[in-house]
């Protein structure tokens, strides 16, 4: 038996929060909820992506996100509508390429947020800057998204950005100023 | 109700997790090259049998994917639709009507999975098949994911329910997602600190014993049918 | 034994531990008590290392608990309150064997462990049953179990007997005596005196961070007076 390299405290602080955050994301994927006038359902996992990014920093936010796709794809059901499996990782369903983009866009978010792998206070970054690194966020996540779609369905450029994209942008705006209203409400402390 | 290891003894619960992995990923690999109406056909006729080996009910796992579906089942349809007559050419949505099938062979294949695989063995694999400490990182991370996920969905379940006896449907949808994210956010930084301070205490290490997985004599099946899976899409794909 | 000397911990402005000099001797069966914020589990959370004193040390066994962290927890073993965010696995035994894993034993002894562990606890034969589908007492329970796979000289409890109704309070109590005669020394944080009173042969009593009564039960009740501490 070889002595045990314990994990240091930081670490062990910072792996017990990108766990939660991606559990958290897996609990929102089971949240439906219905865009007013369009009655197009969607669910909340996008906010956990951009969440992990703005509160966990581009380092963690990211591990956050690769520990998404790990604990889904050995079963747990965090994938869209509590889906799960290795199988929909490789592009066994529409979601695959969204899927995929959450740990880029989460570091993408963490580094536009905070300016550098150092996490600072949320609460103390401009809205515009919130806001500028959320919407480069999904256009990384819807771009990997109907990438994806195509690839899964078989389907041409119009007909994915029709299915994959359209239909969630106005959900999408939604959960951008849903973000933008937790981290600014300053509810949490981060750090 | 969604998709959750249930205990059992199943042929498959009997199964290594990596010969149950590796015929998922053999699978997906040769239902993309067979994507035609024979080829899903007797992938079908697979897919039927590998539920019978896990007892898991086909429709009953269809209905634990309902929010998938609808977007599966919108591709066909919006391929097929032109601007200007004939409005809809059958044709171009033959392609994306087959994807729509092999996308729910795959869940299906997957909720096999999900229902025969308890999540220490999963974890075992991620840390015997990833050296090192990003295995480590990789397989306890998504065990704790686990281990989190029916809390926080305990949250959110309650959170929601509060709101419609509370807030009524009348309050806008941003300010209702807004509130449930806060709730279920308010507590979260406390509780993993409090869980980071539980791990220490118990020595979480980098180095720790894994879990056995082992091969035996009942996986060669498994591996056979792996094996014939990755043949057949290698030969399709050339 | 467990060793502080004139121990100081600090959050910010607030000195929650103020010069704290206390010994638990082993095979002794302590309580700590006192209000709520009075410092309790600040203390007992310098015993194993997981926080850092501002000042003064601490030993376990003799050794600065900073020197080995490993050996200390593996010497203390630690429950804390709310044990249900605690837990690290979903069924019973992947939880109560994950403490071995990290120490890395071999499976045959890890396994030999979590029986043991389990049968002390009075929960044999449950380790494949799902946690979050035990009632109160039985986590409380299990996660001593997870202690105590450890094989700890110190068990040390932050509030076990809160939430829990008087029959699995008393099967707490039983296992925690049992444990105690078999000569695990045992230190109980609790601000009900009532729930240790027929077991803990010392209590040490914290006001605002400082020891403010030491000593068999009968000589610090006097003391207790004004300190918010319900008495036995």
């Amino acid at each position: 038996m070889s002595p045990s390299h314990l994990v240091d405290d930081e670490t062990t602080v910072n792996v017990a929060r990108a766990a939660l955050f991606a559990a958290l994301t897996g609990a929102f994927a089971l949240v439906s909820v219905t865009v007013p006038v369009t009655s197009i359902p969607f669910t909340l996992q996008v906010l956990g992506v951009f969440l992990a990014g703005i509160l966990l920093g581009p380092v963690w936010g990211g591990a956050a996100m690769v520990l998404y796709l790990a604990a889904g794809a050995v079963g747990a059901p965090v994938f869209q509508g509590g889906s799960a499996g290795i199988g929909i990782l490789l592009g066994g369903a529409p979601s695959f390429g969204y899927l995929w983009s959450f740990p880029l866009a989460a570091v993408v978010i963490g580094y536009l947020v905070h300016g550098s792998t150092e996490v600072r206070r949320p609460s103390s970054v401009s809205p515009a800057r919130l806001v500028v690194a959320m919407v480069v966020g999904t256009i990384v996540i819807y771009a990997f998204g109907a990438l994806g779609f195509m690839y899964v369905q078989d389907v041409g450029p119009e007909a994915a950005v029709l299915a994959g994209v359209v239909p969630f942008v106005p959900a999408e705006i939604l959960k951008l100023l849903a973000a933008l209203g937790i981290v600014r409400s300053d509810v949490l402390h981060a750090g | 109700m969604t998709l959750v290891y249930e205990p059992g003894s199943t042929p498959a619960h009997r199964l290594d997790p990596r010969s149950k992995l590796l015929v998922q990923a053999t699978f997906v690999a040769a239902a993309f090259v067979y994507t035609t109406p024979r080829g899903l056909l007797a992938l079908s006729g697979l897919v039927a049998g590998m539920l019978a080996a896990a007892r898991t009910s086909p429709l009953r796992s269809l209905w634990e994917f309902r929010v998938v579906l609808p977007v599966v089942l919108a591709a066909p349809i919006l391929e097929g639709l032109t601007f200007g007559a004939p409005w809809f050419v059958l044709a171009d949505a033959i392609g994306p009507a087959l994807a729509s099938v092999r996308v729910i062979l795959v869940l299906l294949v997957t909720a096999a999975y999900v229902r025969t695989t308890p999540v220490r063995e999963s974890r075992a694999v991620i840390q015997r098949s990833i050296p090192g400490r990003p295995g480590q990182f990789l397989g306890m991370g998504a065990a704790f994911v686990f281990r989190f996920l029916p809390v926080l969905q305990d949250d959110v379940a309650r959170i929601r329910n509060a709101q419609r006896v509370r807030l009524g449907t009348e309050r806008r949808v941003t300010e209702r997602v807004r509130l449930l994210a806060v709730a279920a956010l308010a507590h979260a930084f406390d509780r993993a600190d409090t869980f980071a301070l539980a791990l220490q205490a118990r020595c979480f290490a980098w180095n720790p014993t894994l879990p056995e997985v082992r091969f035996g004599p009942r996986d060669l099946p498994a591996l056979a049918l792996a094996a014939a899976l990755a043949v057949a899409a290698v030969v399709g794909a050339t | 034994m467990i060793r502080t000397e004139g121990l100081v911990h600090r959050y910010g402005d607030v000195t929650a531990v103020d010069g704290v000099s206390v010994t638990v001797d082993d095979g002794s069966f302590l309580a700590v008590c006192g209000a709520n914020g009075s410092g309790k589990t600040t203390l007992v959370r310098h015993f194993n290392g997981l926080l850092e004193p501002d000042e003064g040390e601490v030993f376990v066994d003799g050794d600065p608990v900073g020197a080995d962290l490993v050996a200390a927890r593996t010497a203390v073993g630690m429950v804390f309150q709310n044990p249900r965010d605690c837990f690290v696995a979903a069924t019973v035994g992947a939880d109560v064997g994950f403490g071995p894993e990290n120490l890395g034993l071999a499976r045959e002894e890890i396994d030999a462990r979590v029986e043991s562990a389990l049968s002390a606890v009075g929960m044999d034969g449950r380790r494949d049953e799902r946690i979050d589908r035990l009632s109160g007492g039985e986590t409380a329970r299990v996660a001593i179990a997870g202690a105590l796979a450890m094989e700890p000289d110190h068990l040390v409890l932050d509030e076990p007997f809160a939430g829990l109704d008087w029959p699995a309070r008393q099967r707490v109590q039983e296992r925690l005596e049992s444990l105690n005669d078999a000569g695990t020394s045992v230190v109980v944080v609790t601000h009900d005196l009532g729930a240790v009173a027929d077991v803990s042969d010392r209590v040490v009593v914290l006001s605002d961070g400082t020891i403010a009564a030491d000593g068999p039960l009968g000589a610090v009740r006097a003391g207790l007076e004004g300190l918010d501490v319900r008495p036995p």
